[in-house]
């Protein structure tokens, strides 16, 4: 179960801004890119996030530069789930990869408002907020099986000992 | 059972899964590989998961550096050391700063070849359905794990058809009908899925224009984009590989498409996308008469030999205009050295352009620079969001557009010339 603050973006977030190619090259420690997070787009998100919060954004959220650590930046900062209408759909295996909850939502995306409180439960298919219910299809079982483990490696790692 | 799309053949071949859009697959991969963008990050990775531990398969394993290719920065440097370290303890080739870009050169040498699959750390690397191969770009655990595994999840993408009715001709060429098609599309118009292009114009495309082509399908969102085989394709491939016996990604003629859009080119006339997004496109005689400092021709989009040649056409026996900038980068070390033995970097020289390394340059804040605020840039790359090449607007043209006007110091279409 994920429960936390919603921070509420825009349409066509890209990795530049979750995390600024200035950064790219400098090889940090997961505590030190969660200080960057976010930090061209919003300056504030990065000293205000509590773990468990959520982003919620518009349509394509992560396009442009592969870069992994606009993903990993946010699991660093404590991000529970990214809710967006669509994702970049780099960014979206980024985020499946490192054990980061990415959902469409596209209805829920519009009742959110910044601040607000919301609770997701990814097993049942169910997001909460303001009293109401969001249903959403399940991901996919090998996706959930990546996630529950906790990312890729992790995943095969525990399915390669199990036939082992 | 249904007919299938040119992507689902590829992934078919490559599966024992079912494949069926929206299907998570296990994908068998060709081809890993890694660029000095990420690539060390890669490698720290892997020593991570898999300390001690070897790759799947080192003759199908390459990196390749064109980011910053030599080096400008100490950590570049760095970081294209420890790829090094580890390319040669695992037995792996490096594609080092002297060869271009990643995934021409996979192209050109012939490891990228139609029906392929094949991973890495560019965000274009998609731009391999030109030669009919799935490319796709993807992130450092990713990667890592495709270098240990050789395998990959995917899901597979719904596919979009698009047919092109009508033609152009000089000086309209395949990067406004690339243009075109990403401001008719926008930067979501086929996210996540694949698509096929096709009609006369597509048919009729040089490999530098179905690179060109292909290369921009990530500014529409897409996984990868398709094209028919030809004839223009074939050659290039039996140059690189040495033979032509590969399974072209032909599509069923009763496979499904999620979307069919046909578009009218017809009377197509040269593209510009002005800042700050690739689908903000416009006509180049819609935007004429603005001030351009300094233009960039190169890039995994236009910076094949045809494309260079051109501008040196355009440019030969004249000189860019007083105080502007000429920066000539080649897609790679091959294109370089034809472009210098049949003396078309002469003629550039001559016209006073500056001609560097063959690597992404400008795009990836490589060794043609920056640019500062207020100095206004043409490119003929592929992105031109804020801050990606330095704090100056860039527009976006085809290499055409760049020579004309490079010559006048000023947004000028090729149609005056």
């Amino acid at each position: 179960m994920i429960k936390g603050r919603a921070w509420k973006y825009g349409d066509d977030v890209n990795t530049d801004v979750i995390f600024p190619g200035r950064y790219t090259y400098a090889r940090m420690e997961p505590e030190e890119m969660a200080k960057h997070a976010l930090e061209d787009l919003d300056p504030e998100f990065a000293q205000k996030v509590r773990p468990g919060d959520v982003i919620v954004a518009g349509k394509n959220f992560g396009c442009g530069s592969s870069r992994e650590q606009a993903a990993t930046c946010l699991v660093a900062a404590g991000v529970g789930a990214v809710i967006a209408k669509s994702f970049a759909r780099i960014f979206f295996r980024n985020a499946i990869n490192n054990g980061l909850l990415v959902l469409e939502i596209p209805e829920a995306v519009d009742a959110i408002r910044p601040g607000d409180e919301v609770e997701i439960d990814p097993e049942a298919g169910v997001l909460r907020h303001g009293g109401r219910e969001y249903r959403f299809p399940p991901l996919p079982p090998t996706v959930m099986e990546i996630l529950r483990d906790g990312g890729l490696i992790p995943h095969l790692k525990k399915t390669l000992s199990k036939e082992g | 059972m249904r007919g299938r799309t040119a992507i689902e053949k590829i992934f078919a071949a490559h599966t024992e899964d079912e494949v069926a859009p929206g299907r998570v697959i296990w994908l068998e991969l060709d081809v890993r590989s890694a660029r000095d963008f990420a690539g060390a990050n890669v490698v720290k990775r892997f020593r991570e998961a898999y300390p001690g531990e070897r790759v799947a398969d080192p003759e199908r394993t390459f990196f390749t550096f064109d980011c910053n290719a030599p080096a400008n920065t100490i950590a570049y440097a760095q970081n294209q050391q420890i790829c090094r370290v580890f390319a040669r303890e695992q037995g792996i080739a490096v594609y080092d700063v002297d060869s271009g870009i990643g995934s021409h050169v996979l192209m050109e040498e012939g490891i990228a070849v139609p029906g392929a699959t094949v991973v890495g750390t560019d965000s274009h690397l998609n731009i391999l359905g030109a030669v009919g191969a799935f490319g796709q770009g993807m992130g450092d655990v990713d990667i890592a794990f495709a270098f240990r595994h050789g395998r990959t999840w995917f899901e597979v993408p719904p596919t979009m058809k698009i047919v092109l009715r009508g033609r152009y001709g000089y000086p309209v060429t395949a990067k406004d009908l690339t243009l075109f098609l990403v401001g008719k599309l926008g930067a979501r118009g086929a996210l996540g899925k694949a698509v096929e292009i096709e009609g006369e114009a597509v048919e009729a495309l040089d490999m530098a224009g179905r690179i060109t082509l292909c290369s921009m399908a990530t500014e529409m969102g897409a996984i990868s984009a398709f094209l028919p085989p030809s004839d223009p394709l074939w050659e290039f491939v039996e140059e690189a590989a040495g033979r032509r016996d590969f399974p072209y990604p032909t599509p069923d003629p009763d496979a499904e498409y999620a979307e069919v859009l046909e578009l009218d080119i017809s009377g197509l006339r040269p593209k510009i996308a002005a800042p700050p997004r690739p689908d903000n496109v416009h006509d180049v005689a819609d935007l004429e008469g603005e001030r351009v400092d300094t233009v960039f021709v190169g890039s995994c989009t236009n910076g094949r030999y045809e494309d260079i040649r051109l501008v040196a056409e355009i440019l030969k026996g004249r000189k860019v205009a007083k105080g502007l900038t000429l920066k000539v980068a080649p897609a790679t070390c091959r294109v370089w050295g034809k472009l210098l033995k049949e003396g078309w970097l002469e003629v550039l020289y001559d016209a006073g352009a500056v001609i560097t390394h063959p690597a992404c340059a400008g795009c990836a804040q490589g060794q043609i620079g920056m640019t500062g605020e207020g100095e206004v840039q043409l490119s003929t790359g592929n992105r031109n969001f804020p801050g990606k090449q330095g704090k100056g607007p860039t527009y976006l043209c085809s290499p055409a557009t760049a020579a004309a006007s490079a010559l006048r110091g000023k947004i000028t279409s090729p149609e005056r010339l």
